[in-house]
């Protein structure tokens, strides 16, 4: 204490002989540097002003305060009010200012001069723009007929606008980014329980997370709920993963399980349930079809089995079943999001299912649930007849269980090459970038080539973008109306949101609407986007009245609808109308009604599994550009086991040589004991072709360039696990 | 009971996602490869099976002590401790950016501010809190591991927790023990990273030496304040202190 008051009359003194000093040289400038600095410590009205906004950095679309002073975003803040993401906002969501202010944005619109991806581009007005891109679309409808145009569109509250566009004028062949990621999972769940469930983790007693990584991929409001559970609920986390991510690190068990392997885990969970009877025979009886089937099936999946699989003991295995039964209802099996990983992923994915199945966890507190009604309604139009035209996608009847909606992006890319059935030739794309997200890049560069016409709609020169004919400056999130959108929140919520502009747009940027709507006139097709967006949304809010203005007040609309018991009284929407352990349209089908596994091919003597994975700080290569999160994730490096690095003499930081049969790249290697010593990993979206993206280009390394390209065989989903590479050090 | 505002944290629900390094950085607009805040990580090898213990990243910035070194180590009184509130604060308009504070923080929390050349690490966000907001991390945090607030205030949910753990809250350790305002329940996570603060050998005897001594050491600081007003003077005319690039130059150098 004596010391305090000491170091205060210190600088009393010192403050009075500086004020004494500046005011004997009479000036103000001191004392009013000193009057603000005391002033912000106690009363001040806020610099800005506060708007709602949802955010775009990823997927998640959360809810957010833009605090905007003179027309400019200085800080997003959470919407303590958006029970969906529970009042956070991440990294990435606060870095939305330098995604925003990029200073590599696109600009206005340009038009490819040089080769495709010379980067030689002339600037070109907005009207020459979209005649041109109507003018080609018109071209390539003429010579190959509608459905030799392909339509993709990301992630985003205004991509039904290009499946609009799509369907008016006439092709079937629109793709999504989902067959880069989730499908096979969705296929699996869907094939199951009859929709894709939203898993309660907050109020769950037991999770086993295998496939996913809760705690760096983050996914609302599953990440914060699984803490919350963990943390005041006593919830049990199980991990399997061969990397020893940041959820590994947090969970209560963590086992490096051999790539390729989860199934003859779930099996073998499956095994001692069944076994040993750990489930509640009336609801196996009343809810589940197939039972007798899977206990025949499961019989050789013994732990014993699985843990020579998997290089799991045996004990555990059988433990952590008998726990997750114990703990059920309220335990499951984790439904991870990105299940894009090999051949046989919807049949992984079903043993996961099942397992849930066992559990009777659906539809009930801390297991897996259904969706719940937002209200909003869908705004149908009748889509033009063209009788010039092909029969189906281009994609179509070469995987099974394909999602109409979705498509497959990479056999609608082997399609194209092949010119199979028929020739595509114009591609029109928004806001998702197949050229960094695609395994085989090199194949992607090759089907552009294929293309008479190109038109990228983005907020940046994507790599997709950067071998593109027209590359069109699209808006942010926070500069532009969109429709309104329903979300599930698990538990948590069932919501809708919208969006209005937060700040003027900035440069020459146009939103998507506006651009599809110039071009349908174009072609016209101009009643097909006779509206406006604030009329769109009258029309999706219909049925919720008040809730527009609830969403101006709060950010947000919550439908106050049933959240457990969904399915009290109603049937599943399965062919058995049961949950469906054995899938009876599998077997119809030809696919393995049950889960056969397949023991996963092992890397060759000296080569490497490369497995993909994500970071809370990286969305893909939409973000390693971005100034603020260029800070924390730099660059990305392959991670490597001290074991063979020792044996290939590569050191910690040294660079190396990573090549595939498809690929190579150079790459510093991380040398940790975070990984198997089978297996390697390096993050996405770095080494851009685009130098458009200066932080990227030139950066690290480029898995789309290494992976090779399998895909799932039932979903055609990208299968991103299947690539072995060998690793080199390069001298320099 | 005076305030004392103060950050209780439970590291167990830290991810390291870094999203309140990263609001922190816009919110404050803490110049490139510089932070106010951070995450520390417990880097004890990954083991199979399973798991001990839990708490693995360590939420932390500027832990406003009851002994702040810093405030000894300040040959202005630019840093001061806040009676009031009990923030660790520093008057930007008296600091000469002596980085004389920087070695004198056990947890490092200080930096010299790259672009402003003064003195820099967290303030709770004092344009915020008049805001009636949370400090910029606190409110963005998904898990809401970082709990802010008046400790002896009852009311507030810093104070609710600080009181209903009191037995088993932890504080970081350093070599020097600064006696700081940042509570962890329970399990800190990851330890031994803290320094000593080291005051520079002149402070020491500044603090130790009879008033004269003091004295005069006070009036050289005087001398150094009045050619700062003289610089501000000659400069522009804005309200901005110490902004004269040769007076950063000399002032860094001292």
């Amino acid at each position: 204490m004596a010391q305090t008051s000491r170091t205060l009359s210190r600088r009393e003194f010192f403050k009075a002989s500086g004020l004494l000093a500046a005011g004997a040289l009479g000036g103000p400038a001191l004392l009013g540097g000193l009057r603000t600095a005391q002033a912000a410590t106690e009363t001040m009205t806020p610099a800005w002003d506060s708007r709602f906004g949802v955010c775009d950095m990823c997927f998640n679309k959360c809810g957010l305060i833009a605090r905007v002073e003179n027309g400019v975003v200085t800080k997003l803040d959470p919407n303590p009010k958006f029970v969906k993401s529970r009042g956070m906002l991440c990294a990435r969501g606060n870095a939305g200012i330098s995604h925003v202010y990029d200073p590599d944005r696109l600009k206005h619109p340009l038009l490819r001069k040089g080769g495709r991806g010379e980067g030689k581009w002339q600037r070109i007005p907005w009207d020459e723009a979209l005649d041109m891109a109507a003018q080609k679309m018109d071209e390539v409808r003429e010579k190959y007929l509608p459905c030799g145009h392909l339509f993709t569109a990301g992630t985003d509250m205004q991509s039904l606008f290009v499946e609009r566009l799509a369907e008016a004028y006439g092709s079937f062949n629109l793709t999504s980014h989902e067959s880069l990621c989730l499908v096979s999972g969705s296929r699996a769940f869907l094939d199951t329980f009859g929709e894709v469930p939203f898993a309660d983790v907050l109020h769950s007693k037991y999770v086993i997370m295998v496939g996913a990584n809760r705690f760096e991929a983050l996914v609302t409001p599953d990440s914060m709920d699984l803490m919350t559970a963990m943390r005041e609920h006593g919830c049990k986390l199980v991990t399997l993963d061969p990397r020893y991510t940041k959820t590994a690190a947090l969970s209560d068990e963590w086992y490096p399980i051999r790539p390729g392997t989860d199934m003859a885990f779930m099996l073998a969970l499956a095994h001692v349930i069944v076994g040993e009877g750990l489930y509640d025979p009336q609801w196996i009886e009343e809810k589940t079809y197939g039972m007798e089937q899977l206990r025949e099936h499961v019989k050789p999946y013994t732990p014993g089995f699985a843990a020579e699989q998997c290089g799991i003991p045996a004990e555990d295995i059988a433990r952590i079943a008998r726990e997750l039964a114990a703990a059920a209802p309220a335990s499951m099996v984790y439904p991870g999001r990105r299940s894009s990983d090999y051949e046989d992923s919807t049949q992984i994915r079903r043993s996961f299912a099942i397992v849930n199945g066992l559990l009777g966890n659906w539809d009930r507190p801390g297991g897996l649930l259904g969706a719940r009604a937002v209200g909003l309604k869908g705004v149908p139009y009748d889509a033009p007849w063209y009788d010039d035209n092909h029969d189906d996608r281009i994609d179509a009847g070469k995987v099974p269980m394909m999602f109409e909606h979705e498509g497959s992006f990479m056999v609608t890319r082997d399609s194209i090459l092949a010119d199979d059935p028929y020739p595509i030739r114009g591609w029109f794309v928004y806001k998702t970038n197949p050229m960094a997200t695609a395994p085989n890049r090199a194949k992607t560069i090759e089907m552009m080539h294929k293309m008479d016409f190109v038109t990228v709609v983005d907020i940046a020169m994507s790599d997709t973008a950067w071998y593109a004919d027209l590359v069109l400056p699209s808006q942010s999130y926070l500069e532009r109306i969109d429709p309104c959108s329903g979300l599930q929140g698990s538990s948590a919520c069932a919501c809708v949101v919208k969006r209005d502009p937060v700040i003027e747009p900035l440069y020459e940027s146009r939103p998507l609407f506006d651009i599809v709507k110039g071009i349908a006139g174009r072609l016209d097709l101009g009643e097909y986007f006779d509206f406006t967006i604030e009329q769109f949304r009258e029309k999706q809010l219909a049925d919720l009245p008040g809730a527009d203005g609830i969403m101006d007040r709060d950010g947000v609309y919550y439908n106050p609808s049933k959240v457990y018991g969904i399915y009290d009284g109603l049937v599943y929407k399965t062919l058995s109308q049961k949950v469906e352990l054995y899938n009876q349209r599998y077997e119809q089908m030809g696919i393995d009604p049950l889960p056969v596994y397949t023991p996963p091919v092992q890397p060759p003597a000296n080569q490497f599994r490369l497995v993909v994975g994500r970071n809370a700080l990286v969305t893909q290569g939409s973000t390693t550009n971005n100034t603020l999160l260029h800070e924390f994730v730099p660059t990305n490096t392959l991670w490597l086991n001290p074991g063979p690095a020792g044996k290939l003499g590569i050191a910690d930081g040294d660079l190396v040589e990573v090549s595939s049969a498809v690929g190579r790249q150079a790459i510093r290697a991380e040398v940790t004991d975070k990984i198997r010593e089978d297996t390697v990993y390096m993050l996405t979206g770095f080494n851009t072709l685009s130098t458009q993206q200066r932080l990227a280009h030139g950066n690290g390394a480029s898995i789309a360039e290494i992976l090779d390209g399998g895909y799932d065989t039932v979903t055609g989903n990208a299968a991103l696990h299947l690539t072995f590479v060998t690793v080199t050090r390069k001298v320099a | 009971m005076a305030r004392q505002l103060a950050m209780v944290i439970d590291s167990a629900k830290c991810m390291d996602c870094k999203a309140c390094v990263a609001a922190c950085k816009v919110a404050n607009h803490t110049p490139e490869g510089q932070w106010r805040n951070w995450i520390k990580l417990d880097d004890s090898p990954p083991r199979p099976g399973a798991s001990n213990r839990k708490a693995r990243f360590q939420p932390g910035a500027c832990m406003h002590c009851d002994n702040p070194t810093c405030v000894a180590a300040c040959p202005t009184g630019a840093t001061y401790k806040d009676a009031e509130t009990g923030e660790v604060v520093i008057d930007e308009g008296l600091c000469i950016g002596c980085g004389n504070c920087l070695p004198a923080c056990p947890y490092h929390a200080r930096f010299r501010n790259a672009e402003k050349r003064k003195a820099d690490k967290c303030n709770y966000c004092p344009e915020r809190r008049s805001a009636g907001l949370d400090p910029a991390c606190v409110d963005t945090c998904p898990t809401k591991a970082r709990v802010f607030g008046d400790i002896n205030d009852p009311q507030s949910e810093a104070g609710r927790l600080y009181l209903a753990n009191k037995e088993r809250l932890a504080r970081v350790v350093a070599a020097t023990d600064t006696k700081p305002n940042m509570f962890y329940l329970g399990d800190p996570g990851p330890e031994h990273w803290a320094g000593e603060a080291v005051i520079p050998a002149s402070m020491v005897a500044l603090k130790q030496s009879a008033p004269l001594i003091k004295g005069i050491v006070a009036l050289s600081g005087l001398g150094v304040l009045v050619m700062l007003g003289r610089q501000l003077l000659a400069g522009s005319g804005d309200s901005h202190s110490g902004s004269g690039p040769s007076g950063d130059k000399e002032n860094t150098d001292a």
